[in-house]
């Protein structure tokens, strides 16, 4: 038992009380709520890993974004976490494909650009695959750092570099909007 | 409860709990308080970009008795860094000033030299012009935590620089002549003691605009950021990501 509460606790947001209700409901569980529990942790580290070409997270590889005969290849939209890329399918507007980076340059807990995961987009843009990268970044300094990086690099190569805007949320009201957001919305504003 | 606020520099922030962020700011008012930003990282609603590290803000808080940390219920943005380009060395750059602050000061004591000097370098602090600001920055902070020594004598014998060469060391809490320098120390160039000497005298604004390459002042900045190491008995994160800028 000590040694499920010692493993809960080292996942993120779990602290001692959570890690030791955990442990007490896998106990209660059946056997196969806690067999099958304990088969996808397994599975996942069996069976996931990065796809070759993206880094998203998958368990065939290329993955499916990747392969997809529907998909625009040439069109690629590069985000931090693969979390984020279920925010953009979402929409169901985007038909390109991705780049994962794993995620992005911050300086104060000393990750520069050389940790990031960029190096199979440039060989992908320097075998001429790619008409178009959108930067879908997070709008704080440290996306906008990596974003500036990505577009230095890849632009050298000659390729169309855009990024995702910034602004006004939908729905809400530009009286509440906060003086960057206001700017970076007048920034970004599109003729009619 | 009453509702404090105050101006206050955004230092850092961290994920607290699921949804939480635990905030560090450098208030005019009340020195470095850390606080806790309630659903801050779910509902961007109430704080939106000002919790980036370096937004300048208005902030109101309230300290809960018996409780270390502040309930910090809501920032409104004076200034923020993502107004102007983020490129990546003014990333660094910003990152630095925001850990050296925060790893020198204590907490809940007002400094407001302090506070000015971080006002004026955040706003000469911009893309392709960061050697000026943080070499101010610098200056004025080792100075500011009453470390900086006499630059225009030897700490080991007290005989005059001026006009002649001088050396620093990791170890040594100033400058050395040719007689008294120590093995494996930097020289120091008479150049960068003149400015160090200028930039006392003159507010920053007078050394903006100039397009500042990374060797200017590069020997006073790392005699000064060694000062700072020292105190803290630390190396700094951002320091050797500045190292290794172009
Ligand atoms: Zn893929
Ligand atoms: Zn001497």
């Amino acid at each position: 038992m000590t040694r499920l509460i010692d493993e809960l606790k080292k996942l993120p947001g779990i602290g001692g009380k959570s890690a030791q209700r955990l442990a007490f409901h896998i106990l209660r569980s059946s056997d196969d709520d806690a067999h099958s529990l304990a088969q996808a942790v397994r599975d996942v580290k069996d069976k996931l890993r990065l796809c070759s070409i993206c880094n998203n997270i998958t368990d065939v590889d290329p993955c499916t974004y990747c392969t997809s005969p529907t998909r625009n290849l040439r069109l690629v939209c590069v985000v931090e976490e693969p979390t984020n890329i279920a925010a953009i399918e979402k929409t169901r507007h985007f038909n390109g494909v991705y780049h994962v980076l794993h995620g992005s340059i911050s300086p104060l807990h000393g990750v520069g650009p050389e940790h990031l995961r960029i190096s199979n987009l440039t060989r992908r843009i320097d075998k001429n695959e790619v008409d178009e990268v959108i930067i879908a970044t997070n709008p704080t300094v440290e996306g906008e750092a990596t974003a500036t990086y990505l577009s230095q690099t890849i632009k050298r190569a000659g390729v169309k570099v855009t990024r995702i805007a910034m602004g006004i949320p939908v729905g809400s009201d530009i009286e509440y909007a906060d003086e960057v957001t206001m700017l970076k919305a007048m920034e970004g504003r599109r003729e009619l | 409860m009453a509702i404090k606020q105050s101006e206050a520099i955004v230092l850092r922030s961290y994920p607290l709990r699921e949804a939480d962020l635990l905030v560090t700011l450098l208030t005019r008012t009340d020195g470095k308080v850390r606080g806790v930003a309630r659903a801050a990282k779910k509902s961007k609603k109430r704080f939106g970009g000002a919790l980036e590290p370096l937004t300048y803000v208005r902030a109101y808080w309230d300290d809960r008795e018996g409780h270390e940390l502040a309930r910090l219920d809501s920032c409104e943005v004076l200034e923020s860094p993502l107004a102007d380009e983020v490129d990546y060395p003014r990333a660094v750059a910003l990152g630095y000033v925001a850990e050296v602050l925060d790893q020198v000061l204590p907490d809940r004591e007002p400094n407001d030299a302090m506070f000015r000097l971080a006002l004026a370098v955040l706003a000469n602090l911009r893309a392709g012009a960061i050697w000026m600001p943080l070499t101010y920055f610098d200056l004025w902070i080792v100075r500011l935590m009453g470390l900086l020594p006499e630059l225009s004598e030897c700490i080991e014998c007290g005989e005059g620089l001026n006009g002649s060469r001088a050396w620093f060391h990791p170890l040594a809490d100033g400058l050395m002549c040719q007689q008294h320098k120590r093995l494996a120390s930097n020289e120091m160039q008479a150049e960068s003691r003149r400015l160090a000497a200028e930039m006392f005298r003159a507010p920053i604004e007078k050394f903006g605009g100039t397009a500042w390459r990374k060797q200017q002042g590069i020997d006073l900045r790392k005699f000064l950021a060694q000062r700072i190491e020292r105190q803290l008995e630390k190396k700094l994160v951002t320091a050797s990501m500045l190292d290794r800028l172009d």
